[in-house]
């Protein structure tokens, strides 16, 4: 007997609206100005945002709990929609500069924004999928949109890397289902949760298959050893391109961790113990590395790879602690980030960054962008009284409470380095200098010192009141029905 | 509720009003302002005194995560808030004429003062954190704007010290929260859920690694010199430096009552460290040609006497550690500026000068009796804290005491020597003239001077002030 699908297009409202901001941009593109294509999207975005608090609190489903929009869902579509916001904000202004101020980059974009809220809404592995790989693909175009040499360059080494990730993540994602005779979310973690459910010689295969996909995530995420791709493709795509593969992808990626590790495997042998070597090896390699760097924008890259490190600890917490922590980072990270990034997009001379060296006395010549850009670095760097520093006190202690008292003291040891390569070029900005100016000219333009007020001004709240975010992610039920349960 | 609940709150925050209040305010108006503000702080400092002290202010800042806002300005921390506002007062007073376009400068300061200011305040331990790193950003931002040519080094050096030691300390505030299964961070709570055993003692070095780097206890002490090396030559921003070191009044404030039985255990070592590092710093001032390196290393001594007292766990030792960390920031904040006007004058902070005493006698003999209250001549605040500090630390360990003794002799050495070098001897020929003091450089030596002088004569306010405190503080020892 055919059951007839279970269609529902209410959970799915986020995702449609920017899915038609999309579907707009392809088609209306022969027509309208790529401006103009913007403030659509600008505003699907926000209807998307505004749909989300509509939702909150029903948990609905569609597919038969394949898509799921419950409340977790929401906090990290949010997340991801206010990174998509900050990018438009920013190409408004710099895609021209960039040579990619064409209707398809716009297209892409929200392509890849539909992807990651389908990853963030996803029931089961399959639609994480499909998610993660409208959002790789989109990805992949993005970067080398420019059609520069370095761009190229960039984009070939995030495609062959990232094919290989999903290549590696679709293998462990036949084991899983192989061991467990499911592909959704709630089903694994029931067969994980209970011996009988799960065979012993199955046993093997999941921790497999749990493994290939802690894999194939850590490319996507970029922790070390898998990060390689990162400070050439961040370094070298254009800047606005580069905010939006550091923050909303990464966030969306996290999202699938969390849905996979923290719900439907939470119960599996064998991945907590890998997990815990890789954190650490990207503590390590991710600040150290950054610690050299003479570019700005390779040095945010690192810091990039540093900070999944951080986030990935949240991974290891209790799902109730750790969901709300990485919530908590995740929209945290973000706003710095972007807002960071957004001044490097306004003042740099090319696409590729400045020099450190060139922010000496930035201060003193655009007094509102150094302030901005220091508050950014203290708060990336973890200086109380900015958000930052919340974000890093709630994955040490979601680590440290959960038994990882090694790996926050690491955590912590490396800290320090990122203090010193973050301080340095923040230092700079306000050190007297008499050499003439190495910003463009004309880099101040109303729609990125949006952007990166809305950055500053969310980390510097946040911080004094984290409460205003935390109080909404921090309830424990959210995080305990990850797994659909 | 009532007003005088809401009196630390306003101590605390009032600063950071002025220094916000600067930036917009017209330049012409710009020192009275911040002179304004940084007086009114004092003020409402001294009715906190005259009312005896604040209670306790709890608010819950973040319940979900069990951080409360709770602020108390009594005993000890109301002390050293005092000496930090009226400090702060002096230094805005001498910023504002000496620093050309001082704007920034004085916004620093004031910012910097509502940090320190929320140190001492701070009854959470989290909340504790949170000021002792707000303090440290304008603390950078001076080197930055302010400072000379090896900044960099000195700040990345300055930087990396203090994070290094904070960062551990957030992990073993985590720590005590947890495993002692306290609610909240406040301090009533995790008192009252120590946590026991050997984790304590891990704890307390995560908690003692921020502290030794702040106090500076030997090893973690390398930052210091350049740091102060590497600033300002007027010597402003030194003299929020110096009342930067919180870490004697960390220790003292949470290190005895939440970690007692680790304290005990350690106290031999940490004794043996802390009179170390007074008779090494001693030594090296001995050789310093800079004044600002020798003031540095004098300091760093000091502060060698300061974690004798508090790791002893002496009463007598104890009082005298925080008489001496209060009236420290004092003598040596004004002798950086001391320090600082000399520079203005000759252009130079070399102490092989000659002759400065012909030209300029008031400086000399103001700069002099500051001198006498550093190397403790009784008479002066200096004396009744290393004395009360030698008199319990004997009781607990006469030979290391003895040790830390013999610094006495060796500060009276370096710092007259430097003295004679510099303000005595024969006024090289061809010098320039020397200005005496002027205007308000008068009060800026002339007010520490005097109370110095006024607590070292009459000390039992201060001392009636702290008793009390620190008595509860022991009490947490059960009678060791």
């Amino acid at each position: 007997m055919l059951t007839p699908p279970d269609v529902a297009f209410l959970p799915l409202l986020p995702i449609l609206i920017v899915l038609a901001g999309a579907i707009s941009s392809t088609l209306l593109g022969f027509w309208v100005s790529r401006r103009t294509l913007t403030f659509i999207n600008l505003g699907a975005t926000v209807l998307s945002a505004l749909s989300l608090g509509w939702l909150w609190n029903r948990g609905l489903t569609a597919f038969g709990g394949s898509l799921i929009a419950d409340n977790a869902a929401l906090l990290l579509a949010f997340v991801v929609l206010v990174g998509t916001l900050m990018t438009l904000l920013v190409s408004l202004d710099t895609a021209w500069r960039a040579r990619v101020s064409f209707p398809e980059f716009d297209a892409m974009l929200m392509y890849a924004v539909t992807g990651c809220l389908l990853i963030a809404f996803s029931g089961d592995l399959i639609v994480m999928l499909i998610g993660l790989e409208i959002m790789s693909l989109s990805g992949y175009v993005l970067a080398t949109l420019q059609g520069s040499r370095r761009a190229e360059e960039a984009g070939l080494k995030y495609f062959l890397l990232g094919a290989a990730g999903s290549a590696v993540l679709i293998y462990g994602l036949a084991f899983v289902y192989g061991a467990t005779g499911s592909l959704n979310y709630a089903a694994i973690a029931e067969r994980v949760g209970s011996v009988q459910g799960l065979q012993p010689q199955n046993a093997g295969i999941l921790v497999g298959g749990a493994l290939l996909l802690l894999c194939g995530f850590a490319f996507k995420v970029a922790l070390a050893p898998f990060h390689q791709w990162t400070p050439d493709v961040y370094g070298g795509a254009p800047t606005s391109v580069s905010l939006f593969l550091s923050t909303v992808v990464k966030v969306a990626a996290f999202a699938g961790m969390l849905r996979v590790f923290a719900g439907a495997l939470a119960d599996a042998p064998g991945w907590h113990s890998v997990m815990q070597i890789l954190i650490a090896a990207t503590l390590i390699v991710g600040n150290l590395a950054a610690l050299r760097q003479t570019n700005f924008k390779r040095l945010l890259a690192y810091s990039a790879v540093a900070h999944t490190g951080f986030l990935a600890m949240a991974l290891l917490g209790t799902p109730q602690m750790g969901g709300a922590a990485l919530s908590y980072y995740l929209l945290v990270y973000t706003l710095m980030t972007a807002a960071a990034l957004a001044v490097v997009a306004a003042l740099q001379r090319s696409e590729a960054g400045f020099q450190i060296s060139d922010m000496r006395g930035l201060y003193y010549r655009h007094p509102g962008y150094a302030v901005c850009l220091a508050i950014c670095l203290a708060s990336l760097a973890g200086l109380p009284p900015f958000a930052g520093f919340f974000g890093k006190y709630l994955v040490f202690q979601a680590a440290f409470q959960n038994g990882y008292v090694w790996l926050s003291v690491l955590a912590a040891l490396t800290s320090v380095a990122a203090l010193v390569y973050y301080l340095r070029p923040a230092m700079l900005l306000f050190m007297p200098d008499r050499t003439p100016a190495r910003e463009y000219a004309h880099g101040q333009r109303p729609a990125t010192t949006l952007a990166v007020a809305l950055g500053v001004a969310g980390v510097t709240v946040l911080g004094l009141l984290p409460n205003l975010w935390y109080g909404w992610g921090a309830s424990p039920f959210i995080w305990t029905l990850l797994a659909g349960r | 509720m009532t007003f005088t609940d809401w009196l630390p709150t306003l101590m605390i925050f009032l600063p950071l009003v002025g220094s916000l209040l600067l930036l917009v305010v017209p330049k012409t108006f710009r020192d009275e302002v911040a002179g304004f503000f940084a007086a009114l702080t004092l003020g409402v400092g001294l009715a906190i005194w005259r009312g005896g002290g604040s209670e306790l202010f709890r608010w819950d800042w973040i319940p979900p995560l069990g951080i409360t806002y709770s602020v108390q300005l009594s005993g000890v921390s109301l002390a050293l808030a005092l000496v930090t506002a009226f400090m702060s007062f002096i230094a805005i007073l001498y910023a504002a004429r000496r620093i050309p376009n001082p704007g920034p400068m004085l916004s620093l300061i004031l910012a910097m003062e509502t940090g320190l200011i929320g140190i001492f305040a701070a009854q959470d331990l989290l909340l504790f954190y949170v000021f002792f790193e707000d303090a440290l950003i304008p603390a950078l931002l001076m080197l930055a704007m302010y400072g000379k040519a090896g900044r960099m080094k000195a700040l990345v050096k300055f930087a990396a010290y203090t994070l290094f030691g904070s960062l551990l300390m957030l992990v073993s505030i985590i720590g005590v929260r947890y495993l002692g299964g306290s609610p909240t961070f406040a301090m009533t709570d995790l008192k009252a859920n120590l946590v026991d055993g050997p984790a304590q003692a891990w704890l307390y070095l995560g908690f003692l690694a921020a502290m030794a780097v702040k106090l500076p206890l030997w090893p973690l002490h390398a930052w210091l010199p350049d740091f102060h090396e590497q600033n300002h030559d007027s010597g402003v921003p030194d003299v929020m430096g110096t009342l930067y070191k919180v870490g004697g009044y960390g220790l003292f404030t949470f290190g005895i009552p939440l970690f007692p039985e680790a304290s005990l255990e350690l106290r031999p070592i940490l004794m043996g460290l802390a009179a170390f590092t007074a008779l090494y710093a001693a030594w090296i001032a001995f050789r310093q040609t800079d004044w600002k390196r020798l003031l540095a290393y004098a300091g760093l001594s000091h502060m060698g006497f300061v974690a004798l007292g508090v790791f002893s766990l002496n009463e007598t030792a104890v009082i005298g550690a925080m008489y001496l960390l209060a009236f420290q920031n004092l003598y040596t904040g004004a002798l950086f500026l001391s320090v600082g006007m000399v520079q203005d004058r000759i252009g130079s902070l070399e102490t092989r000068v000659g002759g400065l005493m012909t030209q300029a006698g008031a400086l000399s003999g103001l700069t002099m009796a500051l001198w006498f209250a550093s190397i403790a001549v009784p008479g002066l605040a200096g004396f009744v804290g290393e004395f009360s500090i030698l008199l319990g630390a004997y009781q607990v360990s006469p030979w290391l005491t003895f040790i830390a003794g013999i610094t006495t002799i060796a500060a009276a050495a370096y710092a007259l020597t430097a003295f004679q070098t510099t303000f005595w001897q024969a006024r090289p020929r061809g010098g320039v003239a020397v200005r005496d003091l002027v205007h308000t450089e008068w009060l800026v030596l002339g007010l520490p001077l005097a109370v110095l002088i006024l607590f070292g004569v009459y000390s039992a306010p201060a001392l009636n002030l702290m008793q009390p405190a620190v008595r509860t503080v022991l009490a947490a020892l059960g009678g060791n």
